[in-house]
């Protein structure tokens, strides 16, 4: 493809990251906790240990003081693995989408790079060298054409009489 | 219902008629009509045959770059690809901050966008000037090998 249209398509993938980026980012956020008087959405075990809850068995401390902490260890390594994969993609997706967009730029610079750029008037220039050129070439080779077929002409008449006598020679004895 | 679908379409332009005896003498029909020169109306929309690009400003778009008969097209379209960076990273600060002024800055965006292909697209007149050394130099090639296989 020539370099411009590479230049055009850069551009338009450029357009695209970002905002594939910014959508990605948009539908994966999580949600924000908003004022006090709410829950944290972002640690909902933490508000449910916290909350002095009678009929909640796991929030008991004072029947089984060694039980209770391993069991509100296990609940929050329970809640912690089905937050981690929301935790990683937070933090990877954003780096890679970054990363993907730098080299977008940087491959967009080494294009801009890569431009042979010449002013015009040195092209209008080269082109009438090359017409001139163009030109000479074209009429020394309609010389040679026709030096060439008058040759073929005579090496054609030649054969025709070479022929002709080899046949009127060739009396059957 | 049949009626109404037959007569939908407007019948076609009555020319033939001028063509009758084209096939006996083909100079008693009119000649073709010339082709059309400057601007002539198509399907209810103005059209021109001059082939130029519009500027920027005739399509209401602010030129940020600086206008001049000479543009260092590389250095412009590396600046313009910066400032594109930072108004992407812009957007991604004010969308922490205040998220409800995404407006101004999409708008930025776009019209750097439309500034980079207005630039890409001023740069195809060189282009197609490039093109035409190219092929007169291989033509020239061609025909210099031409005249070297004849005289063998």
């Amino acid at each position: 493809m020539d370099i411009i249209s590479q230049l055009q398509e850069q551009l338009n993938e450029m357009a695209m990251l970002a905002v594939n980026t910014f959508g990605t980012l948009q539908r994966d956020a999580p949600p924000v906790r908003l004022s006090n008087n709410y829950p944290d959405p972002l640690n909902p075990a933490a508000a449910a240990a916290a909350n002095p809850n009678p009929d909640d068995p796991t929030a008991q401390p004072q029947p089984q003081p060694g039980a209770a902490p391993a069991q509100a260890q296990g609940q929050a390594t329970q809640a912690q693995p089905a937050q981690a994969p929301p935790a990683l993609d937070l933090d990877e997706h954003p780096k890679a989408m970054s990363h993907a967009l730098v080299l977008a730029a940087k491959k967009f610079d080494a294009l801009v790079a890569a431009l042979p750029l010449s002013s015009e008037e040195d092209q209008l220039k080269r082109i009438k060298e090359l017409q001139a050129e163009n030109g000479v070439v074209g009429l020394e080779l309609q010389k040679q054409l026709e030096a060439a077929e008058l040759e073929l002409n005579q090496v054609e008449a030649l054969f025709n009489e070479a022929t002709d006598n080899c046949i009127n020679l060739k009396k059957p004895d | 219902m049949a009626m109404a679908t037959s007569s939908s379409y407007p019948p076609p332009p009555p020319y033939y008629r001028l063509y009758k005896d084209y096939e006996k003498d083909p100079s008693s029909a009119p000649e073709p009509p010339p082709p059309i020169d400057g601007s002539y109306q198509l399907f209810g929309a103005t059209y021109t045959t001059d082939v130029v690009l519009p500027s920027l400003e005739d399509q209401g778009v602010r030129q940020l770059y600086p206008k001049s008969p000479d543009i260092d097209f590389k250095k412009e379209l590396r600046t313009l690809n910066r400032e594109l960076q930072l108004h992407i990273l812009e957007l991604a600060d004010i969308l922490v901050e205040r998220p409800s002024q995404y407006a101004r800055r999409v708008e930025d965006i776009s019209l750097i966008f439309k500034n980079l292909h207005h630039l890409l697209n001023s740069l195809r007149p060189h282009q197609a000037r490039a093109t035409l050394i190219h092929m007169l130099e291989s033509q020239i090639q061609r025909r210099k090998q031409a005249i070297e296989d004849i005289k063998q």
